[in-house]
């Protein structure tokens, strides 16, 4: 996902703002940083629900909707 | 309401159906329909444009002949696989999220278009979702949301309302009406065969 796609997310449940921790960040041909996300967690800053990042794509299913067991 | 009142069940039957879905679903939904559908909207190139229950991106790819990016999400991250599989994993053109209609992860007053086609019949609650759909668009933006006509035969109806939402005008204009709605116009649509499979619903946030 682009950094700058947190503008617009929200926690699904309480729809406050989401913070990102753990980032990984992908990198361009010379190595540098690129603004694309890769992994990390999204934490809700009212709920402290967390979002995980899969491979760039933002797991936003609210807890009861995710098949895996949280780790 | 039938069995997918419940959420647990509606999930259960998803999974069942999402594997003869593929082969099913081009005799209810296709190109020339999408086309049609799309015809209903104002689409700028620069549009912030939803899909809600993209699933394979069949929608997704019909919208981004109109607009530069789409936002898309599914609660299947098997059905989003196939989407990945044509449109690309990272935007642009698509950003793609997993997430649940009822409860959408995007800010108020993001977009211009909301649009779902194919998902509406698997939402327990469709006016919760709906709401959701108002909230996230801007004042003034539309919806368009494609879902299965009430059929007009008593054992189709019966089927129908035994495994899940089939909708007619007037339901659907009650549905969008209560989750806030204005301008609600029905447009149905099929193939020759059957004309009036789907209805084609189309409305406006309030300014």
């Amino acid at each position: 996902m682009k950094e700058s796609l947190l503008e617009i997310l929200c926690c699904p449940l309480d729809k406050h703002d989401l913070e990102l921790e753990d980032a990984e960040y992908a990198t361009d041909d010379d190595g540098d940083e690129t603004d694309e996300i890769v992994a990390g967690v999204l934490v809700c800053s009212e709920c402290g629900e967390r979002y995980p990042i899969e491979d760039g794509i933002p797991n936003l299913l609210p807890p009861d909707m995710r098949e895996e067991t949280p780790a | 309401m039938g069995i997918l009142e419940n959420k647990a069940r509606a999930r259960l039957f998803y999974k069942y159906l999402s594997k003869v879905y593929d082969q099913v679903n081009p005799f209810i939904w296709n190109e020339e329909m999408r086309a049609d559908a799309l015809e209903l909207l104002d689409l700028e190139a620069d549009a912030t444009v939803l899909d809600v229950g993209c699933g394979t991106g069949f929608a997704t790819e019909g919208l981004l002949e109109h607009v530069d990016e789409v936002y898309a999400l599914d609660q299947s991250e098997h059905q989003l696989e196939q989407a990945y599989a044509k449109l690309g994993k990272r935007a642009p053109p698509v950003h793609f999220h997993r997430g649940d209609a009822e409860r959408l992860p995007f800010a108020t007053d993001t977009f211009d278009v909301v649009w779902s086609s194919g998902s509406i019949e698997y939402w327990p609650n469709p006016i919760l979702a709906l709401r959701e759909f108002r909230r996230v668009l801007k004042p003034g933006g539309q919806v368009l949301v494609v879902g299965p006509n009430y059929p007009d035969s008593f054992v189709a109806q019966k089927l129908a309302d035994s495994i899940m939402l089939f909708y007619d005008e007037y339901e659907a204009d009650r549905m969008f009406k209560r989750a806030g709605f204005e301008d609600v116009k029905h447009l149905f649509q099929g193939p020759s065969y059957d004309p009036d499979v789907a209805i084609t619903t189309i409305g406006r946030a309030p300014e």
